[in-house]
């Protein structure tokens, strides 16, 4: 990428969009904000990239450009919504009735949680990072961390049992 | 339900579509960022062939000395 290889641009994003994408639909809950929030992480990334600096740690950077860029944007607009209507942060695999079923009320219970919980049920469910990297982002305890995932998913847990699941 | 199924039950979740108007919104803006790079990488290699024809090779090797860092990029959250 430093050399201008625009194939080299769009692996990297090709890889990282998706999970990117849903981090920062989880913190800021607005799909076009995410929206912009990732594609400035991604010009930021070019931009350096071609000016001969490439991040050591690639994966720390995009993940802690995403929060930054959110928490900053977060604080700049304090009107932002939280409520996007009908915001997927999960989708079911087609043909699982199970998951399909319960995804709505997933989606709804994921949303109402506080969001420091959110992401950290978000980044250890589907985005596999361990403890020690998301208390890093969220500057604080591994301990903290592993706390709020496991509050975050009792009241997910909840929320299911609550409709007999 | 108990820990376990339920983890696996949040995990056979996918993550939610990226819409192709991001998609090409991303690519553009990256390709022609890195079309600017490659201009700027030819140019330079120009510039330093000429000046190794020309025999002030030690000039680029001086701006290499100078220009040359380490690149390190450090992160601070907010």
């Amino acid at each position: 990428m430093i050399r201008g290889e625009s194939g080299a641009f769009a692996d990297l994003y090709q890889k990282y969009r998706a999970r990117l994408h849903q981090y920062a639909l989880s913190l800021i809950r607005s799909r076009m904000e995410a929206e912009d929030v990732v594609h400035d992480v991604f010009v930021g990334l070019a931009k350096q990239a071609s000016g001969g600096r490439m991040p050591r740690e690639l994966s720390a950077y995009l993940y802690v450009s995403v929060r930054n860029r959110c928490v900053d944007r977060m604080r700049r607009k304090p009107e932002l919504s939280l409520d996007d209507v009908g915001l997927d942060l999960i989708v079911a695999p087609p043909g699982d009735e199970e998951r399909i079923e319960l995804r709505r009320l997933l989606n709804r219970a994921l949303i109402a949680l506080p969001p420091e919980q959110a992401e950290v049920v978000v980044l250890r469910t589907w985005h596999d990072l361990d403890f020690a990297a998301i208390a890093g982002m969220q500057g604080t305890s591994v301990n903290t961390a592993l706390s709020r995932y496991q509050y975050g998913l009792s009241k997910l847990r909840k929320e299911l049992g609550a409709l007999g699941r | 339900m108990d820990d376990d199924r339920f983890e696996r039950l949040l995990r056979g979740y996918r993550l939610p579509d990226v819409s192709p108007d991001l998609d090409h919104r991303v690519l553009r803006a990256g390709a022609a960022i890195m079309a600017r790079a490659r201009t700027r990488v030819t140019v330079e290699e120009i510039g330093r062939s000429l000046l190794h024809r020309l025999g002030f090779g030690y000039v680029a090797w001086l701006v290499d000395l100078v220009t040359t860092t380490d690149a390190e990029y450090r992160v601070d959250l907010i």
